[in-house]
């Protein structure tokens, strides 16, 4: 077995080698989870009042980073590349511009970054890392959901067991937790304002269980 | 129709607001404020069911839950019937539509009542037992005119037009019940700061201040009622929850509570509005102050409507002005039992008697109907009701002081009801939830909540306390220990002082005697709504039903939607002395949830229709719908089956696809294939330590086939890993397997080899696959993209980096099908603009879409297996005849290579995997089939295998099948024979399962 975070130069040009711009061109659009779901007509036509707002943040970059958090090269590595520290403190985020990292599980953190930025963040990882750790693009893999509104924590008590009391889930704190029947990353990015980051193939179910839980409060689709 | 039991004034009605209501299809009229119950008592409704076994009139019993004999049909249409609703603790509102339920052809003329009067002796207890049980045949028959006729209510044909609700919610305290305990306990948990939910099954808080002529530091009880609850409402963490049963004290001080959001308002809940709602609720404290409920006394024909719980008549008067009749017999066992008395008279109705079965009672309630002239003939009890559809009077008798024997002669007394009082019985039920057994208290003659294994407090009625001094300082205590155990300062709060009102000494009395032994006196009942009786207890303890929980199994008792509220305490009573024991010594059954029924609205909340269970779709599901797939189902993926054409059925289709791939190029959605990225410089390694095969060679650039088993050596799930990089694999697994998958590699890799240097991130739901397949492939790629997809530059089980229509991919060239094949893989949100540009391309070639049905078809006519459908975990891979996918040389084990060289998995005759060629080409074995040697054996006859996948190959012009046959390897060539159910046999050649192609040369150009 090879020494921990020590890796041979063609082990670096290997690992690199599969690092790979899967974006297009702006000329081909991409289709976000939520494409059938036409959110922009509906933001158009739809109620323009109503308890809960939704948007979504679609086609960002997702990169689930891994790595030793005691490894102080690496933690330096990710803020040289992100200009902001990982969070240490287990279920808190921090963002610096657009950029925001989750805190994941001990080796885990979630990256978004603007969707055309996915590989150049990526590429800069590779050059800035050395030792064991992964960089996974799952950017479509997910899509973002923003939640708002008087009622949105009225919204979520009916979608997650989780407790969102101010004093327990305050403003940045980020968990990994049951949805409906899915799951969904929830952040709080203010007093009414929630960040949702939900699977592809779960997105249909996740969109029609909001419509429906949202009916008492009345959802307002916003672009 | 008048409301002739309705006084001028009192209550807690609101007389401006008339509401019209329905029972049994006649309109009476009732006030805002009314429960359905108040308001059937106010116009003189006497028979609101026919009791279950016997078929007897009932009337109202009770005021609240316990209610055995008022369960109403709700609904004013087909499709908003609501069965089993207490009419007690239903609200009134306008146009409210109730039905008896049963009693067949209806309350007041019943078939069923014949079976009643002939005697008590034809339905016994036991008696479905004894009588219809046998002969069995005949059982469905007896049952469905049985249920008919005893009638259960029924749930309504059409679908449900309001939505059910589900809400999770956290608290430091959650305190049951707001009467006087648990107000005092939630304005101490609430005015200290603590997050409070507090939860009461009425429409107000008060709880037995409701109904109560009690003063609270000389006002009305209700004014220091209505100044807490203002003060809850006002703070921001505490939630109030009227309307709201708790129905179940789960582990962990996990709490479900059934709130009736609409039910009070009208048939249909008002629009988007939810009619109902779940609470779940961890709490880290629970205060129980649930009360207690009254326990009616034991004597004959004590079901005849017009017999009441004294603190429900006392209910009625004071918080409904409601006078459930004209004349009043009390029959009790201690002071309590002198309320209703009081209220009677003082609502200026008659009160005929009490009748007490004490010698000589004392106490301030007793000297208070003295004061007024009420008759108090003491030492006596009521032993028999006369009347059929109301109660017409009482025999009173003297009875001996010990309560066993009548020991004088019986008086009658003419009156039209009859309130009773046998003491209180604390409302443990939530607290038996958690598995605590109650504890007998002699001194209040009842059990109480035993020790618990919950953060669980409890104050007032439930301890047995029901001075309400006592109770409002228990209340205090139990909040101020749960702000305590929360970590919180306590704020002070100053309880009100109720007037103590002293008490005599109550008697210890279930079963009031009667001049003729249990067995012949009128019947006695005892559990109301099961129709158990006090001779029925005694019956089943004679015939050696010692354990209370079998005499509950054999009598019914507490089997009903009550669960035995009234009648548990007294039928235990009835057991332990028939059984010569105390009541402690008999035991108690156990409460389970839910407290009171709960409509499947509730619990299904929004986990209905559409949204019952996530379907998960692949970025190209629009494109299939739109194409008119046929989906399958596998696991919670829903995948195109076929793509049936106009006028094709399912098998033209499958076969048009499966020549369409075969002779040019079609395409599959590949996209939920589970996709794991593995990197870390011991990836290969590990890779090598969990499939049975080799990897340590597998170079950059290649893909290799692999098979994974468990422990046991047997297969679990098999796929295409590509080395992407030295220290980066993308495994992929079956559909169904991928989430196990995932987890199994985070198992071995956590708990086993910690040290390996590798890391698992799914990213099946990142990439989308779409997979040509066919002759033709090459030529659709090419007008894709500019690579060379020459055989000598992309080989076979090679992956490429390459742009396809303009978007980057990750190429495979593997085969599922046997024929040269592109596994294209863009990120998802491109996954559609790449199908429809190979379709835009793929014309001129019949570029054919199929689905799951036809990929099965075509890896069936190569022999490939479909791990889950060729193997079900008792096969591991030289079964298979895939030994070539094991390797014993590498220097870790792997995962199942001891499990696969078990004494028992490298015997002789094991099932092996073969081909099956059908000796009529036509025949499709059935999948399942069983195979046997000798067509003609008499059964049981000796099976040799089964078959596992089986179709019509259009390709081929015959059936094909896989299976597995004992020995088969080594049986190439010999005859095995599929009887099938429908008599006939089907005969097949034992044969290579690769049936198409067996040097594989189509897959390799």
């Amino acid at each position: 077995m090879s020494d921990l975070n020590v890796m041979t130069a063609a082990e670096m040009a290997a690992t690199k080698a599969a690092v790979m711009d899967q974006v297009p061109g702006p000329e081909i659009q991409g289709q976000s989870p939520l494409h059938h779901a036409d959110l922009d007509s509906l933001a158009k036509v739809g109620p323009k009042q109503g308890g809960v707002h939704l948007r979504e943040h679609k086609l960002l970059g997702h990169l689930t980073l891994r790595l030793n958090p005691e490894n102080d090269d690496q933690l330096a590595a990710a803020e040289r590349v992100l200009g902001v520290a990982l969070p240490l403190q287990p279920l808190t985020s921090v963002e610096n511009g657009s950029y925001s990292v989750r805190w994941m599980s001990p080796d885990e953190w979630l990256i978004l970054v603007p969707g055309l930025e996915a590989f150049d963040v990526e590429s800069k990882f590779r050059d800035e890392m050395g030792g064991h750790y992964s960089l996974v693009n799952s950017s479509g893999g997910s899509t973002v959901l923003e939640l708002s509104g008087p009622d949105v924590v009225e919204l979520l008590k009916r979608c997650t067991p989780i407790d969102l009391h101010p004093k327990l889930f305050p403003v940045g704190k980020v968990v990994s937790t049951v949805f409906a029947k899915s799951s969904a990353i929830i952040r709080r990015t203010g007093e009414q304002r929630f960040e949702l980051v939900i699977r592809r193939s779960f997105s249909d179910y996740i969109w029609l269980w909001l419509q429906e839980t949202s009916r008492e409060f009345g959802l307002v689709v916003k672009v | 129709m008048t409301q002739q039991n309705r006084l001028q004034s009192g209550g807690r009605i609101d007389r401006s607001k008339s509401l019209t209501f329905t029972y049994n299809g006649k309109q009476y009229k009732g006030f805002q404020g009314d429960t359905l119950a108040s308001a059937m008592l106010a116009n003189g409704v006497n028979v609101v069911s026919r009791s279950f076994k016997y078929s007897r009139p009932r009337g109202i019993v009770a005021a609240g839950a316990e209610e055995p004999n008022a369960i109403l049909q709700l609904g004013a249409t087909e499709a908003t019937q609501v069965p089993n609703v207490r009419a007690t603790q239903q609200e009134l509102f306008n146009g409210l539509v109730s039905q008896s339920t049963n009693g067949w052809p209806n309350v007041d003329t019943d078939v069923m009542s014949v079976l009643g009067k002939v005697g008590g002796k034809m339905m016994p207890p036991g008696f479905y037992y004894k009588t219809f049980m046998f002969p069995e045949s005949l059982w469905n028959t007896y049952e469905s005119l049985i249920r008919k006729a005893a009638g259960m209510g029924r749930s309504p044909l059409e679908n449900d037009p309001d939505f059910y609700d589900h809400i999770n919610q956290h608290c430091d305290v959650l305190i049951v019940g707001a009467g006087p305990a648990g107000l005092a306990a939630a304005l101490t948990a609430a005015r200290s700061g603590a997050r409070v939910i507090l939860a009461d099954e009425q429409s107000e808080f008060g709880g037995s201040l409701l109904s109560t002529t009690e003063k609270l530091d000389g006002k009305p009880a209700s004014e220091w009622v209505s100044a807490v609850t203002e003060e809850l409402r006002s703070y921001d963490d505490v939630m109030l929850l009227p309307r709201s049963t708790v129905n179940g004290y789960h582990d962990h001080n996990f709490v479900t509570i059934h709130e009736r959001c609409t039910d009070h308002l009208s048939d249909i809940a008002p629009v988007n509005q939810a009619r109902q709602r779940l609470h779940k609720v961890r709490a880290k404290w629970v205060v129980l102050a649930t009360g207690a409920h009254e326990r009616p006394l034991v004597y004959s024909n004590n079901d005849v409507p017009g017999c009441m719980v004294s603190g429900a008549v006392s209910t009625y008067i004071n918080r409904y002005g409601v006078v459930p009749g004209n004349e009043l017999v009390v029959t009790t066992t201690n002071d309590y039992g002198y309320q209703s008395a009081l209220d009677w008279h003082d609502a200026g109705r008659k009160v005929v008697a009490v009748v007490d079965t004490r010698a000589n009672p004392a106490g301030e309630r007793v000297d208070a109907a003295r004061q007024r002239g009420i008759n108090v003939i003491t030492g006596s009890a009521v032993i028999d009701v006369q009347g059929s559809k109301r109660v017409s009077g009482v025999s009173v008798a003297p009875i001996s002081a010990d309560g066993n024997k009548v020991s004088g002669s019986v008086t009658k007394l003419s009156t039209d009801t009859v309130a009773t009082s046998g003491g209180w019985s604390p409302v443990i039920h939530l607290s038996s939830h958690t598995g605590s057994r109650p504890i007998w208290n002699d001194e209040i003659v009842g059990f109480v909540p035993g020790p618990t294994v919950q953060k669980q407090l409890t104050a007032g009625g439930i301890n047995g306390s029901y001075n309400t001094n006592s109770v409002l300082s228990e209340g205090l205590e139990a909040g101020l220990k749960a702000v305590a155990e929360v970590g919180l300062n306590a704020a002070e709060v100053i309880l009100p002082i109720a007037e103590d009102v002293k008490e005599g000494a109550a008697m210890t009395l279930f079963h009031i005697p009667h001049v003729k032994p249990t067995s012949q006196a009128p019947k006695q009942f005892v559990d109301y709504q099961t129709d158990v009786t006090a001779a029925g207890i005694e019956l089943a303890c004679r015939e050696g039903f010692e354990s209370i929980e079998h005499v509950k199994r054999y009598t019914a008792m507490g089997f009903g939607t009550d669960q035995g509220k009234l009648g548990n305490i007294n039928g235990m009573a009835v057991a332990a002395k028939a059984l010569n024991k105390t009541i402690p010594q008999t035991g108690t059954t156990i409460f389970r949830p839910n407290y009171t029924p709960i409509t499947f609205g509730a619990i299904a909340g929004r986990n209905c229709g559409a949204l019952f269970d996530p379907k998960r779709y692949s970025a190209m599901q629009m494109w299939h719908v739109e194409r008119g797939a046929k989906f399958e189902d596998v696991g919670q993926w829903k995948r195109p089956w076929y793509f049936p054409q106009a006028g094709e059925n399912m098998q033209q289709s499958l076969d048009r696809e499966c020549l369409a791939v075969r002779d040019s190029v079609g395409i599959l959605d590949a996209s939920t294939l589970g996709k794991i990225d593995i990197q870390g410089k011991d990836a290969r390694e590990f890779l090598g330590r969990i499939y049975s095969n080799a990897w340590a060679k597998l170079a950059v650039g290649k893909c290799r086939y692999g098979l994974m088993c468990g422990e046991d050596g047997m297969v679990f799930d098999d796929g295409v890993s590509a080395c992407l990089g030295d220290n980066h694999f993308l495994m992929t697994t079956t559909t169904g397997g991928a989430a196990r998958v995932l987890e199994w590699l985070e198992l071995y890799h956590q708990t086993e080899w910690p040290e390996l240097e590798v890391y698992f991130n799914t990213v099946t739901d990142h990439w989308s696959t779409l997979t040509i397949s066919g002759p033709n492939s090459r030529k659709l790629l090419a007008e894709l993209t500019d690579y060379d997809l020459s055989n000598d530059n992309f080989s076979f089980m090679d992956w490429k980096q390459i742009k396809v229509a303009g978007v980057p991919a990750r190429v495979f060239r593997i085969s599922f099908t046997g024929e040269l094949t592109f596994e294209i893989n863009v990120q998802a949100n491109y996954g559609t603009h790449v199908w429809e540009k190979l379709f835009e391309a793929g014309a001129k070639y019949n570029l054919t879409p199929y689905g799951t049905e036809t990929m099965h078809i075509l890896r069936a006519e190569k022999g490939f297996i479909i791990a889950g459908q060729d193997t079900d975990g008792s096969v591991h891979p030289f079964d298979l005849g895939m030994g070539w996918c094991v390797s014993n040389k590498k220097p870790f084990s792997y995962v199942g290579k001891r499990g696969m060289n078990r004494q028992d998995c490298v015997r002789d005759n094991r099932k092996q995997m073969v081909g099956l060629k059908t000796k009529d080409p036509k025949m499709v074995i059935p999948e399942g089939a069983q195979a046997v040697l000798d067509p003609n054996e008499p059964i049981p006859m000796k099976m040799v295998g089964h078959v596992t996948s089986s179709y019509w190959s259009a390709n081929l012009g015959h059936s094909i099948a896989m299976g597995f046959i004992k020995g088969g390897l080594d049986k190439m060539g010999e005859t095995v024979y599929y009887p099938l159910v429908d008599g006939t046999v089907i005969e097949a050649e034992i044969c290579s399962p690769i049936f198409l192609d067996p040097k594989g040369e189509r897959q390799n150009v």
